[in-house]
């Protein structure tokens, strides 16, 4: 710690003034009369006494600003040229109390740990309270070890998943081998139970023909390629959905306590499997992108997240996610919500079925390629109506073609 | 990796540019017989030849106005000012002329002006300015001021590659004074970039030029958990790095030898208080040369200018804040 209160009013020193030479014959002078009285205060050349000689009668001023302390000389009294006429005081002394004048930063970290500055004891200039003493006051109040990245939030609670059951008998369970989980399992752990635990899941599921999407993802992908942009299915259905987002914002919406938090921009969330885990990186303002733009930014997210390339800023701020496990054949999920977001789209495997198509009056069997797009809503923020009216507009854009 | 000093360093990466790039080449007063008022060309008239070491007038509006020309042509001229204080005779041709090509045609300039800057040995006040927030606003220019002898090198090499012209902000008391491991051959430090050159929590010393080794040495003097962010650049400004140190300690110190009035601490100072306000924790303090000619007098300049004390003491009220 640099300093204490004591550094403090060390800095506040004493100055004499002194008897000054007036001249080459005169050796002392003769204090007349005191102008200032200890504890004024004075100003850099102020008279502070006046002084007689046998040749004249001179002012004497302070030689800097400050507090007449102490008055060595008295009225009448004759002293020679050098000898100290009074003391004054410096700097520091007078120090206002800033003890309870707080600094953004700490106003804003004492609002995020609800913590009553009152409380908190000051050890700057005047007895602020400053960032070191806050974050001294947190470690001291907190048992919990403070998290690494910023100084003044506690770890993120334990996830309660992590039951030990170490009571089961080893016998029936057979051999067996026991290992601590990644920082990112636990993370996923915790965050998942969470969301499980506030969060009122419902799933909706609408079944999408993507005869068009195939087509024209045949169609512009060679041009994509020459410019190094791999366009997938995900890139259609995110714009989609970003699309169909603006006619239903209650979905691109977090939820904060009992407030519903809209969101001005679409931030999307892409769940991206790792071989450890699963991350979600945020492609931001994703209402500005083209189809392209929004390919090359999945394309990007994507190997950044697999090479661990991603800053923190890439992870965060989601409004909206989007996850895609379909390469691996599944057709149907109940994901859930990536809270505090309000919904999560899954877009599962694309697989030829027949289906019953109507053309011109009649109904016949083809062989579309379809797709089911479940997606799990918050039911604490929206009913199953508007869900329902989200997907079937999502369907709508993706079966005839709304964005490009 | 060698040790050099600054001088040697600056003078290694004007050669290496030179070897590498047929392009280059300098002009100035007394730069090739003679090797430079700091000899900092000192041995190239007989390596690279009259015409790439050139010997001009005492003129330097006809020497940047020269290069400007030569720049348009496809050369990489790099012009010495004896002194950085002697620019202010070139004014017109690198601030209206050269500054403004590309705005104003498309037209790149890559040229390079070493600006031998600073005081501190009682040159007085034509020969010891630091005029770099003269260049600061003239939109067009790059502004570099390297603090070690690898920046100097580096930044050199980035300066004269670059296609705008750029001011190199060389201080005259690191030139013999700094001396650290300079890679050897072609090595380039981008423009843009500052460098955390001491890691720290509580309060972030911001500087550039001789004002680093001054904030490092009152650091170690000190004792404290002071960091130190030397910004290489001036134009681009790495404002990135200022706001990251300044969020992370929310104290900042701003220090350097120039003038204070409109400075580069001026500007630091506003961004700072623009993006990072609310996670300030105290003013934000300036260190710089006192508002006056710069004074021969050696006790009057030592007054005018920062010195280690008063590192110390801005260092010590700003963390006792």
């Amino acid at each position: 710690m640099s300093s204490s209160p004591t550094d403090v009013t060390e800095v506040a020193r004493t100055m004499e003034i002194a008897m000054p030479q007036m001249g080459i014959s005169v050796a002392e002078g003769t204090i007349v009369e005191w102008r200032k009285q200890p504890g004024d205060h004075v100003e850099a050349d102020e008279p502070v006494c006046d002084v007689s000689t046998d040749k004249v009668d001179v002012e004497i001023p302070a030689p800097v600003a400050g507090r007449l302390a102490r008055i060595v000389a008295q009225p009448g009294e004759t002293v020679e040229v050098g000898a100290v006429l009074a003391e004054l005081e410096v700097g520091g002394g007078s120090e206002p109390d800033h003890s309870r004048v707080y600094s953004p930063i700490v106003r804003r970290m004492a609002a995020d740990n609800h913590i009553d500055l009152e409380q908190v004891e000051g050890h700057g200039v005047g007895g602020r309270v400053r960032k070191a003493d806050l974050v001294a006051f947190l470690e001291e109040h907190r048992e919990r070890p403070l998290h690494t990245e910023s100084p003044y939030k506690p770890e993120p609670e334990e996830p309660p998943t992590l039951v030990s059951h170490r009571e089961t008998s080893v016998d029936v369970l057979g051999p067996t081998r026991r290992e601590t989980m990644s920082p990112m399992r636990k993370q996923i752990a915790a965050h998942m139970v969470e969301s499980r635990h506030t969060a009122a899941h419902c799933t909706t599921v609408v079944e999408v023909d993507f005869g068009r999407i195939a087509a024209r993802r045949a169609e512009l992908r060679p041009r994509m390629a020459d410019r190094g942009v791999n366009l997938t299915y995900l890139a259609f259905v995110a714009r989609e959905v970003v699309a169909a987002l603006e006619g239903h914002p209650i979905l691109n919406a977090s939820i904060d306590g009992e407030e519903i938090v809209h969101h001005s921009d679409v931030n999307l969330g892409i769940a991206v499997a790792l071989e450890d885990g699963l991350i979600v990186p945020v492609i931001r303002q994703a209402q500005r992108l083209s189809l392209e733009g929004m390919a090359a930014a999945i394309g990007d997210l994507a190997a950044r997240a697999r090479e661990k390339r991603l800053q923190p800023d890439d992870v965060q701020g989601g409004t909206f996610t989007i996850t895609n496990p379909g390469q691996f054949g599944a057709v149907l999920a109940t994901p859930i919500i990536n809270s505090p977001q309000v919904a999560i789209l899954d877009l599962e495997a694309v697989v030829k079925r027949p289906v019953v198509i109507e053309s011109g009056g009649e109904d016949s069997i083809a062989i579309r390629p379809m797709s089911y797009l479940c997606m799990s809503w918050d039911h604490r923020a929206l009913d199953g109506a508007e869900a329902a009216r989200f997907l079937g507009e999502l369907r709508e854009g993706l079966e005839r073609g709304r964005t490009e | 990796m060698a040790e050099l000093t600054y001088l040697e360093a600056i003078s290694d990466g004007l050669r290496t540019e030179m070897r590498r790039d047929e392009s280059v080449f300098c002009l100035g007063e007394d730069i090739g017989a003679f090797g430079g008022a700091f000899k900092v060309t000192a041995g190239f008239a007989e390596e690279f030849g009259p015409e790439r070491v050139l010997d001009t007038p005492l003129a330097e509006n006809a020497i940047v106005g020269a290069a400007t020309g030569a720049a348009i042509e496809g050369m990489r001229p790099v012009c010495e000012m004896q002194f950085a204080d002697f620019i202010a005779c070139g004014f017109d041709q690198l601030v209206n002329v050269a500054a403004k090509l590309h705005y104003r045609q498309g037209q790149s300039v890559p040229l390079v002006v070493r600006l031998p800057s600073g005081g501190g040995f009682s040159g007085g006040p034509f020969h010891s300015q630091n005029p770099e927030a003269w260049f600061l606003q003239a939109p067009g220019l790059k502004v570099v001021a390297p603090a070690t002898a690898a920046d100097a090198k580096g930044l050199l090499a980035s300066a004269i590659r670059d296609p705008n012209p750029v001011c190199f902000l060389e201080h005259k008391g690191l030139y013999r004074h700094v001396r650290d491991e300079v890679p050897e051959g072609e090595y380039t430090v981008p423009l843009g970039k500052a460098r955390v050159a001491r890691e720290g929590g509580e309060l972030t010393v911001i500087a550039y030029g001789s004002a680093v080794p001054l904030a490092l040495a009152a650091a170690e003097a000190l004792e404290e958990d002071i960091e130190v962010l030397d910004l290489r650049s001036l134009c681009p400004l790495d404002t990135e790095a200022i706001l990251a140190s300044a969020r992370k300690t929310g104290k900042v110190l701003i220090a350097h030898e120039a003038t204070r009035a409109c400075g580069v601490g001026a500007e630091v100072a506003a961004l700072i208080g623009a993006e990072a306000f609310e996670d300030l924790d105290g003013p934000i303090r300036r260190l710089t040369a006192a508002d006056v000619p710069i004074p021969f007098s050696p006790p009057l300049e030592q007054e005018v200018l920062p010195q280690l004390d008063d590192m110390k003491e801005a260092c010590r009220e700003l963390l006792a804040y």
